[in-house]
């Protein structure tokens, strides 16, 4: 544990008021003006340049970020490897889109329910599941997402194999399909911004203290008084809840869904993979994980020289990286320059 | 060692880096990468000083292809034919405008692996930084679904191909054009044929992959068969997945169909077929999407033979100038036989698949549609295409403009072939129905 603030949260000290507890603690958020100053900057830079297709590739991008963030907080801070985490982006998708093709709701209460349903698949989940450790408790998730893509092929309401479309009607209520799309933009932004300060808070709070004593010594955290299975449990309800809610936000964007995009394997082990690449464990790491990898990605794909051997140069890529770079880039940045450590958490 | 990190390290930055400034600067229109895009290029600059009046035009005309991923095979033969329309077109020297200038045709296309991840993304970027007057879909109803949103937002005219679920063409949009058969008259026509030579057989079998395609075709020719008194005994979808077919045959054997229909896609149609053969099921009437139509069909051998597979198009179509004169449409476009022989001698003598045919037909009725027009206006060309009647070697082209379900295609239909030997004991595709262009009769019971 290299968190130097073990109980520096603000209201930690009951007689000052806030703003003289932020001076005081004002080094707490160095590590939070990085992450934030990122997402502002990818924020505007569509508007900058003035160009669609940097609003659709940072539109993918963001996406990224948020949802490795979020797994992030399993992932990284709990050590708890969820393999199937692109269930609760699949259900809350299909729960929000549901609500708005079908029920005729608009997308603000349909991102909510989609958050909830989530939210509250992951809490009777880690009921059930986080009992397991290590990899069983990877091959438990994968199996969760794929037993959730039968449920949902199966299931009439959700319009079974077929999926559900939605109607073009939906987007001019929001002033067409352009602006429903840049409005879809913004939103992902708040979200991102969000889940960045969550992702935050809860690494410096004594709950992520917590989280990040089971990931060192579950047992040992135990014997200190952590109360395990409520604090994984919350921890999986958290990492679960801004997937439900992106997943409707994307769906509500790609106007159709199907179970076999929703609930797409490959999807969640890049998630893993961004984590991974940036650094587990820390506020920046999924940050630049998602940007490294979507751009990369992005250029690949689009690139006259790598477009028709993309995946390959990806593949290679991705096996330098976890070669010789294993902690991730904040994590190799952290031990090269200890300097940067307060910056970088 | 140390080292090593820090230059992998900065590797993947500069590579990073150069990847969103890729998108921050405007691109160079990367047609000219596109390997293959050179020769149809060159004859192009080549006959721009004789033709001189104006600058010779070129209309940029976008799509993503799945050059990986598990759509990969139909979406190849569909670019394969896409680009045989394109250097017909350049070759003739260009699609001729109201004003007797002539626009040459060039492509950009990316890779969308298959998945609706990029592909908003890639489309976002066809429209706007490749400048794309028109765009073709990509393989699959799914992906289809997701382009067309982007298509509707930047108003251009998309024409499908590859994408036959109805409901994406329900949804009030105006811009997009589908040029295959719509789901849900993919396998009436097989209910129609049993009809016709079986009056007796009376109970249905339908087992099918659960995809959206399969699932919206079979649910269409399940109420079709119903509404003309067949029994449905079964009703059974399987995972795309699936390679074990035995739990779905016992069921098959316990409700004793007289017909089975369904299928999927290729892979899970063929081990199907197979399966089925090898436990020798008793069944007169076997029709299945998809996999019977594909030439590699006939690997399975004796498993195959009177197998039943509808088909967006087939090389023996009987479609000419007097089939539609006939019919009191106009005609456009090659041959069928001139289509198939220019695709065998493009592509090294393979046959072309109802996919890559659905290729070359979007190509073709966009052609025709800048032709009516006379221009590349989009308004124009949504004009002429709203207002289209005509047939191709790829059969009637016409689409719905009704407000509830623009775009649709209404002309096409089906034809349907069965796996035959012939006197040498050799496999061969024959068209089977409907009669009016039937190659052979109908082999019934199946053997």
């Amino acid at each position: 544990m290299n968190s130097p603030q073990d109980s520096s949260v603000v209201g930690s000290a009951p007689k000052v008021s806030w703003r003289e507890a932020l001076s005081q603690n004002a080094g707490a958020y160095v590590g939070l003006i990085l992450p934030l100053i990122i997402i502002a900057l990818l924020t505007i830079w569509p508007t900058v340049t003035g160009k669609d297709i940097t609003r659709e590739s940072i539109f993918t991008i963001m996406l990224s970020i948020a949802l490795a963030s979020s797994l992030n907080i399993l992932l990284g801070y709990t050590g708890y490897v969820s393999f199937g985490h692109v269930v609760f982006f699949g259900l809350g998708g299909y729960v929000g889109f549901y609500l708005m093709a079908v029920q005729g709701w608009s997308l603000w209460p349909a991102m909510a329910m989609g958050g909830l349903a989530a939210g509250l698949l992951a809490f009777l989940l880690g009921k059930a599941i986080l009992r397991l450790r290590g990899g069983y408790f990877a091959l438990a998730t994968i199996g969760v997402n794929e037993a959730m893509r039968a449920f949902i092929n199966n299931f009439e309401p959700f319009g079974g194999p077929v999926g559900m479309t939605l109607n073009f009607q939906v987007y001019r209520d929001y002033g067409g399909a352009a602006q429903a799309l840049r409005m879809t933009f913004y939103i992902l932004a708040a979200i991102t911004f969000i889940v960045i300060l969550v992702s935050y808070f809860v690494r410096m709070s004594k709950f992520g203290l917590g989280l990040l004593a089971i990931r060192e010594d579950e047992d040992a955290a135990e014997v200190m008084g952590v109360v395990a299975p409520s604090a994984k449990t919350w921890a999986y309800v958290l990492s679960a809840i801004f997937p439900g809610i992106l997943g409707v936000l994307f769906f509500f964007k790609n106007g159709s869904i199907e179970p076999v995009p929703a609930f797409r394997l490959n999807f969640s082990i890049e998630m893993i993979v961004m984590v991974m690449l940036g650094g587990q464990g820390t506020v920046l790491g999924p940050i630049l994980g998602g940007i490294g990898y979507q751009s990369l990605r992005g250029y690949l794909l689009t690139s006259p020289l790598f477009k028709n051997i993309q995946l390959a140069v990806a593949g290679v890529l991705l096996l330098v990286i976890v070669l010789f770079v294993p902690a991730g880039v904040v994590g190799w940045l952290r031990n090269r320059f200890p300097v940067l450590r307060r910056i970088l958490q | 060692m140390k080292r090593t990190f820090f230059w992998s390290f900065l590797l993947i930055l500069v590579l990073a880096l150069a990847a969103c400034g890729g998108s921050a600067e405007p691109t160079a229109p990367a047609a000219a990468a596109q390997p293959g895009e050179t020769t149809a290029e060159q004859p192009a600059e080549a006959t721009a000083p004789p033709a001189a009046e104006t600058a010779a035009q070129t209309i940029i005309i976008g799509f993503t292809a799945s050059q990986t991923g598990n759509q990969n095979v139909p979406s190849t033969g569909q670019v394969n034919g896409l680009n045989l329309w394109k250097d017909t077109v350049n070759e003739a020297g260009g699609i001729e405008l109201a004003d007797g200038s002539k626009v040459m045709v060039d492509f950009v296309s990316y890779d969308d692996e298959s998945n609706t991840d990029r592909v908003q993304e890639l489309y976002t970027r066809l429209a706007t930084e490749d400048e794309a007057n028109f765009l073709i879909s990509p393989y699959s109803s799914g992906l289809t679904a997701a382009a067309a949103v982007i298509s509707e937002q930047y108003g251009k005219v998309m024409i499908t191909t590859g994408a036959a679920s109805d409901d994406t063409y329900q949804q009030g949009l105006t811009l997009v054009y589908q040029a295959y058969t719509p789901a849900s008259r993919y396998l009436t026509g097989a209910v129609d044929m049993l009809e016709s030579v079986d009056p007796e057989a009376k109970n249905v079998a339908f087992v099918y992959e659960n995809s959206k395609f399969s699932t919206d075709v079979v649910e269409a020719a399940r109420q079709y068969a119903e509404g003309k008194g067949y029994n449905v005994v079964l009703m059974e979808g399987y995972d795309p997945e699936t390679t074990d077919f035995g739990p779905f045959i016992n069921k098959i054997q316990d409700s004793q169909p007289d017909a089975i229909m369904g299928g999927g896609h290729f892979q899970d149609g063929s081990t199907f077929t197979r399966q089925l053969n090898e436990k020798n099921v008793d069944v007169g009437f076997f029709a299945l999407l998809v996999a019977p139509p594909e030439p590699d069909f006939a690997d399975l051998g004796d498993a195959a033979v009177g197998v039943v597979g509808p088909s967006q198009w087939e090389p023996q179509a009987a479609f000419t100038p007097d089939s539609a004169s006939a019919a009191g449409l106009d005609w456009y476009g090659p041959l069928g036989e001139e289509f198939v022989q220019s695709y065998e001698a493009k592509f090294d003598g393979a046959e072309p698949s109802y996919h890559a045919a659905g290729g070359y037909a979007a190509g073709l009725i966009l052609e025709k549609a800048i032709r009516d027009a006379g221009s590349t206006d989009p308004a124009a060309v949504q004009q002429a295409l709203d207002a289209m009647n005509l047939q191709t070697f790829f059969g009637h082209i016409q689409f719905d403009t009704s407000a509830e379900a623009h775009g649709l295609q209404t002309g096409h239909s089906m034809v349907y072939i069965q796996w035959q030997k012939d006197a040498d004991g050799n496999l061969v595709k024959e068209v089977v129905w409907p009669l009016e262009g039937a190659t052979a009769d109908t082999i019934y019971p199946m053997p």
